[in-house]
């Protein structure tokens, strides 16, 4: 996303609310599919992400010139994933639930053409997603900012808070952790 | 055989497909911002109108603060349409609620 440079020092001009306005809208724009995604797979089901979607989208647009002034041109999508991060946090605290899997509401695709395939593939998608589920909390969210989202490690980093090595890291076991629990699969 | 961390990139990619939000969710989002936009546009318009340049002028002495004051509360229109928006959020989570536990029950008695 390219997001106009802003000068954050106490001389710049204040920007008009039109201009405030434009800016945030191009912001939905640009990202109202990220954060649906990102909902999408961390709660897994469409009524609750789109609950969501509109309170990271309402407390977004309540704090936008403010965030657009200290991002000094950097990219805002990390910021709104943030706020969703923090709104999906509250919504397991206040509810003490746990993360659905996506296969509730979110088939998997089926990209392959005979219907052996298909069926295989299809087997190999599931499996994945039932390591995907057992993964702890952080590592499942990194891997849905990652391949979901397309962010890079540094993107992931800012919306988790986390430095770049720490979130390097991280993407590392979660896929490593994956990638053993598929391996017991197939031997077991 | 065990896979290799590129094959398993590939596999998420393929689980992670990105998910297009409903267009009438789209929609509904969009006409909720134009509703707080609006509203806080009137509240400034509103104000910014009655002003005259004697009215502009006598701002300066700090026994006239007490209309700013007044009208920066009156901006809570714009906060109040955002309250409004929540309310009408978890009338509609109720709501939902609601209609899944009769279906539930209807689906157990059989009605």
């Amino acid at each position: 996303m390219d997001e106009p440079h802003t000068d954050s020092s106490p001389e710049a001009p204040v920007e008009s609310k039109a201009t405030t306005d434009r800016g945030f809208e191009q912001l939905y724009r640009d990202h109202l599919r990220d954060v649906y995604s990102y909902a999408c797979y961390r709660v897994g089901n469409h009524h609750d992400a789109e609950d969501l979607t509109e309170q990271t989208f309402l407390q977004a647009y309540r704090h936008y010139p403010r965030a657009r002034r200290e991002s000094d041109g950097r990219p805002l999508r990390p910021w709104l994933i943030r706020i969703a991060h923090n709104l999906a946090s509250n919504y397991y605290r206040d509810r003490s639930r746990r993360p659905q899997t996506p296969l509730d509401s979110i088939e998997p695709p089926a990209a392959r053409h005979t219907t052996e395939s298909v069926v295989e593939g299809r087997a190999e998608l599931r499996a994945v997603m039932a390591g995907i589920d057992e993964l702890p909390e952080e590592r499942r969210e990194a891997l849905i900012m990652r391949f979901a989202l397309g962010m890079d490690n540094r993107e992931i980093a800012r919306a988790m808070g986390k430095s770049d090595g720490a979130t390097k890291v991280l993407l590392h076991r979660s896929i490593k952790q994956l990638r053993e629990r598929l391996d017991e699969d197939v031997d077991g | 055989m065990s896979m290799d961390d590129l094959q398993i990139e590939v596999l998420l990619s393929d689980v992670f497909q990105p998910v297009d939000p409903p267009e009438r969710f789209s929609d509904r989002l969009r006409d909720t911002f134009s509703l707080i936009r609006n509203a806080a546009a009137d509240d400034l318009a509103g104000w910014a109108d009655e002003l005259t340049e004697s009215e502009l002028n006598s701002l300066k002495d700090p026994r006239n603060w007490v209309r700013p004051v007044f009208a920066v509360a009156a901006g809570g229109t714009a906060t109040g349409v955002l309250v409004l928006v929540e309310l009408r959020r978890r009338g509609r989570r109720r709501r939902s609620r609601l209609e899944s536990l009769i279906s539930s029950a209807r689906s157990r008695t059989g009605l």
